[in-house]
């Protein structure tokens, strides 16, 4: 059975932010775990969301749906129109997988750090 | 006189399996001699490729998977074999990259990466039914570890 492990942690920025450390493979097999792991800490009361990378070392089209839901449910108050997403941003990708992100153009809409604190800073 | 090297993979049609698959990907490749940047590209497309024949192929009925991997001269040719629906991929829309993410309709993007992260994607009928993915990637061979050449 295929597994992710997502680590739940919390930082103060300008606003509260909830850093999701994502660890595994995120493919069409795992992916919804990690949109129901966003979906319990947005229903709970987050609204800002930083999407720790750092240990994924295979994502798949899976997993940018799952980032896609999950920028929705952030979202989904806002006009239609909004490129960069204000309330999901990403930390640390891996190489490959950062070579997907920006195939896929998902650089156009979520800023991407390399340092924690100057993403949960950023929000 | 050159002595080639095949790699064959035949599963059950079960996104459980992916992580195998992407394991066998790692193994043939290394044996071919194939470099780390072109390695986690065949990874995603084949990944892709199945994702796609387990979802929209057999639908959740029970199937097998083949996939069989070598080299011709410096390019890796993958073929992965069903035995399920007739798929058209002329029929997938491509995502619309430069549409606001709300705005963005889902889907379309693992087709879209194989085939921009190949240099071939051929998807053909089998006779008997079916279908066969092939895929191309030149440039992949960085040494000729994957071809053992025998000295005249």
């Amino acid at each position: 059975m295929a597994t992710l492990n997502i680590l739940v942690g919390h930082a103060q920025g300008n606003v509260p932010v909830t850093v999701l450390r994502v660890e595994g493979d995120i493919d069409a097999a795992t992916h919804k775990i990690l949109q129901d792991k966003a979906a319990e800490v947005i229903d709970t009361g987050s609204t800002h969301i930083l999407l720790d990378l750092g240990g994924v070392n295979y994502m798949g089209s899976a997993g940018f749906r799952a980032i896609h839901a999950i920028s929705n449910m952030l979202h989904k108050d806002d006009t239609p129109g909004l490129l960069k997403s204000t309330h999901l941003k990403l930390l640390n990708p891996t190489d490959p997988v950062a070579r997907v992100i920006k195939t896929l153009g998902f650089d156009v809409y979520l800023d991407i750090y390399q340092d924690r604190d100057t993403a949960v800073n950023s929000f | 006189m050159s002595e080639e090297q095949v790699f064959d993979l035949s599963v059950k049609a079960s996104l459980d399996n992916l992580q195998q698959i992407r394991s066998y990907i790692d193994r043939a490749g290394e044996r071919l001699g194939v470099n780390e940047r072109t390695l986690g590209d065949l990874r995603l497309v084949v990944d892709e490729a199945v994702t796609n024949v387990v979802l929209y192929g057999y639908e959740g009925v029970d199937g097998t998977i083949e996939l069989h991997m070598h080299a011709d001269g410096d390019a890796v040719i993958i073929r992965i074999r069903d035995r399920a629906r007739s798929f058209d991929p002329s029929q997938v829309s491509a995502p619309q990259l430069d549409t606001a993410l709300k705005d963005r309709p889902f889907g379309g993007m693992g087709i879209y990466l194989i085939r921009e992260m190949t240099d071939e994607a051929e998807f053909l009928p089998r006779p008997g039914g079916g279908n066969e993915i092939r895929l191309t990637k030149r440039g992949a061979i960085q040494s000729t570890r994957g071809q053992s050449q025998v000295p005249e």
